[in-house]
């Protein structure tokens, strides 16, 4: 696979540029969610056509065989749901859907015939996703958004999978009991790396809408 | 039980008054929140008729004022609330669309009404839940489990709720608040309207569904619902209960 055949639309973000090197994948930056960023302004929706612009725009670029889409946020700390202003809300799950939604809009645009996507998703493990509940429903969003895609680009060959990672999210004691790798919560240029390179190679060819937890064996779903 | 007070968002019709109704049958004093006034009422009044005592509040959910509102409200009348059904959705959810040609300005009423409206719910419920030591329910879809190659938003936004129920789940569980999710498949005006748009979806929705019917809101799902809301189920939580006669494969 060559690096013009890869693609990777993801945030900005050291981590996410390391996997896009590891892949030899051209890296497309995905907006930073700007709420907050400007004065008088604190909802995703302001910023929705700039992000409409993008996708657009992402979706002429040339077509690739294999597509990674990450859209992971800068930083975030666990916070109990009912604590979280309309605007954290607003940074931490409505952004977060939007550009999702974008990113893959434009990666199916982007996407060859019988080519592969897969989307590489932080996700809390079900064990301590307590505090994470934007990011936890993000996950489930996206997971849901895969199974949806898979089904629409299945008959012109395009497989549609996904990796979760709880590597950002994970706490430092975890809930009892220990996942089974001592590893956890895995690491991103390894575990997940090597996960995301299997669901986009040929020796997969009949797997879509499926979701590979990179997690060391925390979740069993 | 008969003190019982539940709120439920979009509750003027469908699956909502289904719940609605189930609730009255119990005695229970039952707030239908919805936009709709007129269908709204008439809920009420069937919650009236079965034996509950019903109650109507015009209400945005995904309005954060109007909802904050609401729970005011209730609680100002009530003295109490022991249980929240979050079913309101976005008027756009049955909008069949290609992933790509969805604008994303479209997102935000599913978000809105969906997912904001649960947080401004959960937020304005939180302390009379806590006190009550209450149950919280919202309803999702087995779309959000398998993904829908035309409903794709409302697919990911039913998901997104399940997502959220799960942490909720464990941050409210130690103030002995429940929370959970149902994944219904009724038969409702809007489902069947959807029949008439794609006369090919019946066979599909009902050739997989072992009972081979289509679930009745007041009679199938709303006890489902119920059960959720009450100390009968007080050992439940961050579950989702499939309350659609085995048509989704996920056991």
């Amino acid at each position: 696979m060559t690096a013009a055949q890869t693609l990777m639309i993801a945030s900005p973000l050291e981590a996410l540029r390391s996997v896009a090197t590891t892949m030899a994948a051209t890296f497309v930056a995905v907006p930073e969610c700007p709420i907050g960023a400007h004065s008088g302004t604190d909802s995703a929706w302001c910023h929705v056509d700039a992000l409409e612009e993008w996708r657009a725009e992402t979706a002429r670029g040339p077509k690739a065989d294999a597509i990674v889409v990450a859209v992971w946020p800068a930083t975030n700390a666990a916070a109990s749901f009912t604590t979280l202003s309309p605007t954290e809300f607003a940074r931490r799950s409505e952004w977060p859907f939007v550009a999702w939604y974008a990113s893959l809009g434009a990666a199916i645009a982007r996407c060859a015939t019988g080519g592969t996507i897969v989307a590489l998703i932080e996700r809390p493990s079900p064990l301590d996703c307590a505090g994470w509940a934007p990011e936890g429903g993000t996950a489930d969003a996206v997971e849901a958004l895969v199974r949806s895609l898979a089904r629409s680009e299945g008959p012109r060959g395009v497989r549609v999978n996904a990796v979760t990672t709880p590597t950002r999210l994970a706490p430092a004691r975890p809930v009892a009991p220990y996942p089974p790798l001592n590893s956890f919560p895995g690491t991103i240029e390894h575990d997940v790396t090597n996960a995301v390179s299997m669901l986009l190679g040929p020796g997969v060819a009949g797997v879509t809408g499926t979701v590979v937890h990179a997690d060391c064996g925390r979740s069993w779903r | 039980m008969s003190e019982h007070v539940v709120l439920i968002t979009g509750a003027s019709g469908g699956v909502g008054r289904g719940i609605a109704i189930a609730c009255g049958t119990a005695g229970w004093t039952v707030w239908i929140a919805a936009r709709r006034r007129a269908e709204g009422e008439q809920v009420a009044t069937e919650v009236d008729s079965v034996g509950g005592h019903g109650h109507f509040v015009e209400c945005d959910a995904g309005d954060a004022d109007d909802v904050t509102r609401l729970v005011a409200e209730i609680v100002a009348t009530s003295v109490r609330l022991d249980g929240v059904v979050h079913n309101a959705t976005s008027g756009l959810s049955p909008k069949p669309v290609v992933f790509a040609d969805v604008p994303l300005s479209e997102l935000e009423d599913h978000v809105a009404v969906s997912l904001r409206g649960m947080h401004t719910l959960a937020v304005a419920a939180y302390p009379h839940l806590r006190e009550s030591k209450g149950s919280f329910v919202a309803l999702t879809s087995e779309a959000g489990f398998e993904g829908k190659a035309k409903l794709s938003v409302y697919a990911a936004i039913k998901a997104a709720q399940r997502g959220i129920v799960r942490s909720l789940a464990r941050e409210w569980g130690p103030d002995g608040i429940r929370v959970n999710c149902v994944a219904p498949l009724a038969g409702t005006p809007a489902m069947e309207r959807a029949f008439v748009m794609d006369p090919d979806m019946a066979s599909r929705v009902l050739g997989r569904n072992p009972l081979g019917r289509m679930g009745d809101p007041a009679t199938d799902v709303g006890p489902i619902v119920r059960f959720l809301l009450s100390d009968d189920a007080r050992y439940l939580t961050g579950n989702t209960l499939m309350a659609d006669g085995g048509s989704c494969p996920i056991s």
